[in-house]
C-alpha cells in the first residue's frame, strides 16, 4: 500500500518535473517568473486534445506538433512583448505575465468554453505489476518522457552553441552582448524552450487527467513549488523538485485527507523558502 | 515644472474629495455599491503601495490580510456574538498581527524569493480555511444581517470605505514625513546600505508590512459584513492581489495617490468592458493589463500631475527605456 502511494508520487513527480522545467529555465536566464507558465500547459494540453479529437492523432505524437507549436507562441511573445520591458522593475514583467494569463485562459474559456474534456486513448487504462504495485502504462510513459526531455534540454544548454550563449546571457547580460550575443534572440529563444517544454507537460497532462481552459492557474503555483524546492540554476533541481513534491503530495493526502494536498505544497513551498531559500540543489552564495 | 505638479495635485485631492463626498446623495444604489467596490480596491493598492511601492518589497500576497480581516469579523460576528464595532478594529489587528508573524521569517527574502514566499502563505492560508471547522470549510460562513434600510446600507458602507480609505492615505502621509518612510525609501534604494546607517531595518520591514496588512484587514472586515457570506477562494484569491498591484502600477508605485487614481480608472474600465463585453470582458482586461504595463511601467501619475507630457512620444520612450 505505501509502495503503491510512493510509485504513484513518483510517476506524478516527473510530470511536475517537466511543468518546472520550463519554468526555471525562464526564471533562472532572465530572471522572469513567468506567472503564465500554467496558460501555456493549458495550450498544449488543448492542442494535443484538438488533434486527437479533429484528427485522431495519438497525444504520443501530437506531442511534437505540441512542443513545436507553443515554442513558437512562446519565442514571439518573447521577441514582441516581454523584450520591451525587461529591464523595468521585478513585478512589472510579473503583471505583465499575469495580464498574459488572464487574456490567454479567457481566450481559452471564449473559444472553448469552460466544459471539462478528457483525451480518452484506448490503452488509458492498460497496466503491469511488479509485486504488488500497479503502474499504468500512460504513466510510466509520461514519467519517461518528462525526463528524457530533461535530458534534451541539458544537452542542448551544456553541448550546443546556441545553449552556451543562453548560459553567458544569464551570467552577465553585458558581457555576452559585448562577445556577440544577440540577446533579444537569446532571450525569446530561451522563453520558447520553456514554453515549449510547458507544451509538452500540457499534452502528456492530458493524456492522464481531464482538461479545462482554468486548469493553469494551480499548475502555474505548483511548478513555483517544484522550482522552490529543487533550487534555481541547475538542470536536476526541477526533477528533484518534482519528484519530492510528488512524493509528499501523494504521502500528504494519504495520511490528511485529499482536501489538504494544497495546504502540503504551500506549506512546504513556505517552509523551504525560509529554510533552505536556494533549494535543495541551489547554488550557495 | 514642479509647481505646477503641486498645484495640479492639489486639484485631484480637491475634486476627489468633494466628489467623494458627494457621490452617494446624488446616485443610485448600483453607483454607490460599484464606488464602494472601486473603494476597497483603492485602499488595498494603497496597502499594498506601502509594502510594495515604498518599501518596495513586492508582497505577491496582500490578498491573504483581506481574507483574515473578513474572516475575523465572520468567526466573531457569527459564531462569537461579538458587535461589528469590536469585530471592525479586530479584523483590522488580526491581520496586522499575522504580518508581523509572517514578516518575521518571509521579509528576511528578497525580490522574487519575497514574492513567491507571499503568494504560498496566502495560498496555505486558503487551504488551512477551507479545512477548518470553525471556518466553516469551504462551503463558505453567513455573517450576521445588518439592521437597516437597503439604501441606508449601501450608504453606511461607502463612508466606512471612504473614511478606512481617508485613513490608509492619511496614515501614509504623515508616515512619510517621518523617520518611518524615509527609512522605508532607504531600504527600498539600498536596504545594506540604510542597514550600515542605522537604519533597524528588520523593524521598519514588518511595521511596513503590518501597516499594509491593518489597512487591507479593515477592508475585509467591511468587505464580509457587506456581503453577508464569504468563501474562502473570494476573500482568498489570488486574482485580488494582482488586480490591486496592477491598480498600484498603472497609477503609479511610490506615490501616495497613485493607487487612489490606479483603482478607480482600472475599476472604471473593467465596469464599462463588462457592460458592453459580457462574454469576454475578462479576456479584454488582460489585454487592458499587458498594453497598461508595456507602455506605461511607470503608471499615469507623471501624466496626470503635468510632470510628463502624454502623447506618442511618451509611450514610445517607455519602451526604450526598458527594452533589450
Amino acid at each position: 500500500m505505501i509502495l503503491q502511494i510512493i510509485v504513484n508520487g513518483i510517476l506524478k513527480g516527473g510530470l511536475y518535473a517537466l511543468m518546472a522545467l520550463g519554468m526555471s529555465l525562464i526564471w533562472g536566464v532572465m530572471d522572469i517568473i513567468n506567472i503564465a507558465h500554467g496558460a501555456f500547459i493549458m495550450l498544449g494540453a488543448y492542442c494535443s486534445y484538438w488533434l486527437f479529437t479533429l484528427w485522431g492523432v495519438d497525444p504520443f505524437i501530437s506531442l511534437f506538433l505540441s512542443i513545436f507549436f507553443m515554442f513558437l507562441v512562446g519565442y514571439a511573445i518573447q521577441k514582441y512583448l516581454i523584450n520591451l520591458v525587461i529591464r523595468a522593475t521585478i513585478f512589472i514583467t510579473l503583471i505583465l505575465a499575469f495580464g498574459i494569463e488572464i487574456f490567454l485562459n479567457n481566450l481559452a474559456l471564449v473559444m472553448w468554453t469552460a466544459d471539462v474534456r478528457k483525451v480518452q486513448v484506448p490503452y488509458g487504462a492498460a497496466n503491469f505489476n511488479i509485486g504488488t504495485v500497479t503502474i499504468p502504462y500512460v504513466r510510466l510513459s509520461a514519467f519517461i518522457i518528462a525526463l528524457v526531455i530533461a535530458g534534451i534540454f541539458y544537452i542542448v544548454l551544456n553541448k550546443t552553441r546556441t545553449g552556451r550563449s543562453i548560459r553567458a546571457t544569464a551570467q552577465d547580460l553585458d558581457a555576452a552582448r559585448l562577445v556577440g550575443v544577440d540577446v533579444a534572440k537569446t532571450y525569446a529563444l530561451t522563453f520558447g524552450m520553456g514554453v515549449g517544454a510547458a507544451g509538452a507537460a500540457g499534452t502528456l497532462w492530458a493524456i492522464l487527467f481531464p482538461i479545462n481552459p482554468m486548469m493553469g492557474g494551480i499548475l502555474t503555483l505548483k511548478s513555483f513549488v517544484v522550482v522552490i524546492i529543487g533550487g534555481l540554476g541547475t538542470m536536476f533541481g526541477p526533477i528533484i523538485g518534482g519528484l519530492t513534491l510528488g512524493v509528499a503530495e501523494a504521502l500528504g493526502s494519504n495520511w490528511f485527507g485529499a482536501t489538504y494536498e494544497n495546504l502540503i505544497s504551500f506549506t512546504i513551498l513556505v517552509l523551504v523558502l525560509i529554510f533552505l531559500p536556494r533549494g535543495i540543489l541551489g547554488k550557495r552564495e | 515644472m514642479a509647481q505646477r505638479g503641486d498645484t495640479s495635485k492639489k486639484v485631484i485631492l480637491g475634486i476627489l474629495i468633494i466628489a467623494g463626498i458627494a457621490i452617494p446623495f446624488f446616485t443610485g444604489n448600483f453607483i454607490i455599491r460599484f464606488f464602494t467596490n472601486a473603494l476597497m480596491f483603492a485602499i488595498l493598492a494603497s496597502a499594498w503601495n506601502i509594502i510594495g511601492g515604498y518599501t518596495g518589497y513586492a508582497s505577491f500576497g496582500n490578498v491573504v490580510f483581506l481574507g483574515i480581516g473578513a474572516y475575523v469579523s465572520a468567526v466573531l460576528m457569527e459564531k462569537g456574538g461579538v458587535p461589528f464595532w469590536i469585530a471592525f478594529p479586530a479584523s483590522g489587528l488580526g491581520s496586522a498581527v499575522f504580518a508581523v508573524l509572517i514578516g518575521l521569517p518571509v521579509l528576511r527574502l528578497k525580490g522574487h524569493y519575497f514574492a513567491i514566499a507571499t503568494l504560498g502563505v496566502a495560498e496555505a492560508m486558503k487551504a488551512l480555511v477551507d479545512n477548518l471547522d470553525i471556518t466553516e470549510g469551504n462551503s463558505g460562513i453567513y455573517l450576521p444581517v445588518m439592521n437597516l434600510s437597503v439604501k441606508a446600507q449601501y450608504i453606511f458602507f461607502y463612508f466606512m470605505m471612504l473614511g478606512v480609505l481617508a485613513l490608509t492615505l492619511i496614515v501614509t502621509y504623515v508616515m512619510l514625513k517621518k523617520k518611518l518612510g524615509y527609512g522605508l525609501i532607504a531600504i527600498r534604494e539600498d536596504e545594506e546600505a540604510a542597514g550600515s546607517l542605522g537604519v533597524n531595518t528588520t523593524l521598519f520591514k514588518v511595521t511596513s508590512f503590518a501597516l499594509s496588512g491593518f489597512f487591507s484587514g479593515l477592508a475585509g472586515s467591511l468587505y464580509a459584513y457587506q456581503q453577508g457570506f464569504i468563501k474562502p477562494e473570494s476573500v482568498f484569491d489570488v486574482g485580488v492581489t494582482v488586480k490591486m498591484i496592477v491598480m498600484a502600477v498603472f497609477g503609479g508605485i511610490g506615490s501616495l495617490l497613485g493607487p487612489l487614481l490606479g483603482a478607480l480608472s482600472i475599476e472604471i474600465i473593467s465596469e464599462v468592458l463588462t457592460n458592453y463585453f459580457l462574454v469576454a470582458h475578462t479576456l479584454f482586461f488582460g489585454a487592458i493589463v499587458i498594453l497598461a504595463i508595456v507602455f506605461t511601467p511607470k503608471g499615469i501619475m507623471d501624466i496626470v500631475s503635468g510632470r510628463k507630457k502624454f502623447g506618442l512620444n511618451y509611450l514610445l520612450q517607455n519602451i526604450r527605456d526598458h527594452r533589450v
